[in-house]
């Protein structure tokens, strides 16, 4: 308990509660419908994919902005290449496109010693522009062969009737969990994140560790997009944009700190679970969708200000 | 000095910060079995140059040998592989972690389930405080206490266990009394002699010569990122050492006017 409390997830759990308390105060029979739990539940896996890569790589003091385009790219690649390679062989090869991206912006960051947010919001252009590129602007669908193939129902369909994303989510998380909290890796990689200069002194090769953050990053983003086309094989050039930043709000809104070292696997689930509950909210509650970005925007820094007191209060730095 | 060959050697090594000439043309032996005292007034390089013997500075210009074997890449990493162990002054603590993972940072130990290797917690906890209670960390704290929340000496005596948990064939303490109580000193002082008398070679930093006089068997000065004393304790006394250290920028003036 005492771990849990300490713990930097600590503060989204009690803004979940919050949010959940206010949500069915002012829109009980709305809210609690099976339609608005299987929607919010389906794009909180979705998007909690792409915010624990993205929480990886905060903590260790660096950022990925390309998180959204790379999500649209691997989702671009999954099915257009699905024709020539199968499903098995094109999930294979978006994945491995994914990583790739994730590589050079790593290299790039690390060797080349640049700034993690100039690197990969070059990233997030160049990946979009090879979405656009690659499909000519034009819709991409799966045939109904693909469609049917047991590969995609099990990325894409239900499993014991629950979707197969949050199923996905909760195996995924799970091991990033257990990789994150007790394995020498995970030790390293917050160890890289809270001092640098510190890791190395004690042997510590912090260049590969970001190396690997940045491409588990990318690795899950795209994994997220192929999930996401599994239940709707469809695709179009816009797919994924925008996502890094609600990426990065649901990471900070559960516990990462931008200056490094913490965060955590759980927080990253619960803030995106914080984002998108207001997005299908504020629709549902009939607000223009525009404002959305707005409520994001004043939860976002609500949060921050509401975890930097916690912790504060709980006695170890924000 | 006992050994043959020297454990290492430093060879006209020259250091730059951008524009700033840190270390200067600096040569030096150390044996195993040695305690050295590496003295200076603050700003002369010693920090400098025991960060190039533990890989974290690459020279300029010159060479080490360890063991007699050239140094070609100078990574943390490598030094601590051939068995170098470092109290580092100012780095070599991460705040946000337990005390029990700063320990064990970059070694943690594992106990393999399916082949995944998993952090041995239960060591970790246990050994780590074993050790460290030594130097001074007070009952009331845990090893799952983050090191943010420790005091100065709390946080030297987690540097200092973890130098003796790991020590190998070279310890080098940089300002190792720095926050500590007179019987932490004391007990610091006395494991320095402990180190040395076990085989391994111990560099001392200080910029207290009268302390480190009583310890040392050599004292080395430094000035101006120049050595420019280097004498056993037998062959003069801790007042000659500090009156070399009142003239030491001038001689390094002269000798770089030669
Ligand atoms: N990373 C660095 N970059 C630039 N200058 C440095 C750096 N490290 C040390 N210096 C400078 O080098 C000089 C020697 O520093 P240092 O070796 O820490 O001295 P000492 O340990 O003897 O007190 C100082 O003037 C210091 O400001
Ligand atoms: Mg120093």
């Amino acid at each position: 308990m005492k771990q849990l409390v300490r713990s930097q997830g600590f503060g989204a759990i009690i803004g979940v509660v919050a949010m959940l308390v206010v949500f069915t105060l002012i829109d009980f029979s709305g809210w609690w419908t099976n339609q608005t739990v299987a929607n919010v539940s389906q794009f909180t896996a979705i998007l909690a994919f792409v915010a624990m890569g993205q929480a990886l790589v905060i903590m260790t003091k660096e950022i990925d902005l390309s998180v959204g385009s790379v999500y649209g790219l691997a989702g671009v690649a999954f099915i257009t290449l699905e024709p020539a390679l199968g499903v098995p062989g094109s999930f294979v090869l978006a994945l491995a496109i994914a990583a790739l991206v994730g590589f050079l912006q790593a290299i790039a960051v690390v060797k080349g010693e640049l700034p993690s947010m100039i690197v990969t919001l070059g990233g997030l252009f160049a990946a979009r522009g090879i979405i656009y590129v690659w499909t000519g602007g034009s819709v991409h669908n799966f045939s109904p062969a693909a469609r049917s193939h047991p590969m995609t129902r099990l990325l894409g369909g239900e499993l014991f009737g629950i979707d197969a994303a949050i199923l996905w989510l909760i195996t995924v998380a799970a091991i990033l969990g257990l990789l994150l909290w007790a394995t020498p890796f995970g030790n390293r990689l917050l160890a890289t994140g809270g001092s640098r200069e510190s890791a190395e002194s004690r042997g510590v090769r912090t260049d590969r560790i970001k190396i690997a953050a940045f491409i588990l990053c990318s690795l899950l983003a795209g994994f997220a997009g192929i999930l996401t086309l599994c239940n709707q094989p469809q695709t179009h050039v816009t797919l994924g944009e925008n996502m890094e930043l609600e990426a990065i709000a649901a990471a900070v809104i559960g516990g990462c700190l931008l200056t490094g070292g913490r965060g955590s696997i759980l927080g990253a689930i619960l803030g995106a679970l914080i984002v998108v509950s207001f997005r299908y909210e504020l629709i549902a509650l009939g607000a223009p969708s525009s404002w959305y970005i707005t409520f994001i925007g004043a939860v976002l820094i609500v949060a921050v200000i509401f975890n930097q007191k916690l912790a504060r209060f709980l006695g170890h730095s924000a | 000095m006992t050994n043959t060959h020297p454990l290492i050697q430093v060879k006209n090594l020259d250091l730059h910060f951008g524009a700033f000439h840190a270390l200067k043309n600096v040569s030096v032996d150390f044996h195993a079995g040695e305690l050295i005292g590496l003295v200076g007034d603050n700003g002369a390089g010693k920090t400098t140059l025991i960060r190039v013997l533990c890989g974290i500075y690459a020279p300029s210009s010159g060479e080490v040998f360890f063991d007699g074997k050239k140094i070609e890449k100078f990574h943390p990493k490598l030094a601590i592989d051939q068995g170098i162990e470092t109290i580092q002054q100012s780095v070599g603590l991460c705040d946000n972690l337990s005390i029990a993972r700063n320990f064990y940072l970059g070694r943690e130990p594992v106990k393999r389930i399916l082949g995944i290797p998993f952090l041995d917690f239960a060591k970790m906890r246990e050994k780590s405080t074993r050790v460290i209670r030594q130097f001074g960390l007070r009952d009331n704290v845990s090893a799952d206490d983050e090191v943010e929340r420790l005091s100065g000496g709390e946080r030297q005596s987690v540097k200092i266990g973890r130098a003796v948990e790991f020590m190998n064939r070279v310890v080098i303490m940089d300002e190792p009394t720095n926050h500590l109580s007179v019987r932490e000193r004391e007990h610091v002082n006395e494991l320095a002699v402990q180190l040395k008398e076990q085989g391994l070679l111990v560099i001392y930093i200080t910029h207290d010569i009268f302390q480190v006089h009583k310890l040392a068997d050599r004292v080395v000065i430094m000035e101006n990122g120049a050595k420019v004393a280097d004498a056993s304790t037998d062959a003069m006394t801790a007042e000659e050492l500090e009156e070399v250290i009142r003239q030491g920028g001038r001689l390094v003036e002269k000798r770089e006017a030669v």
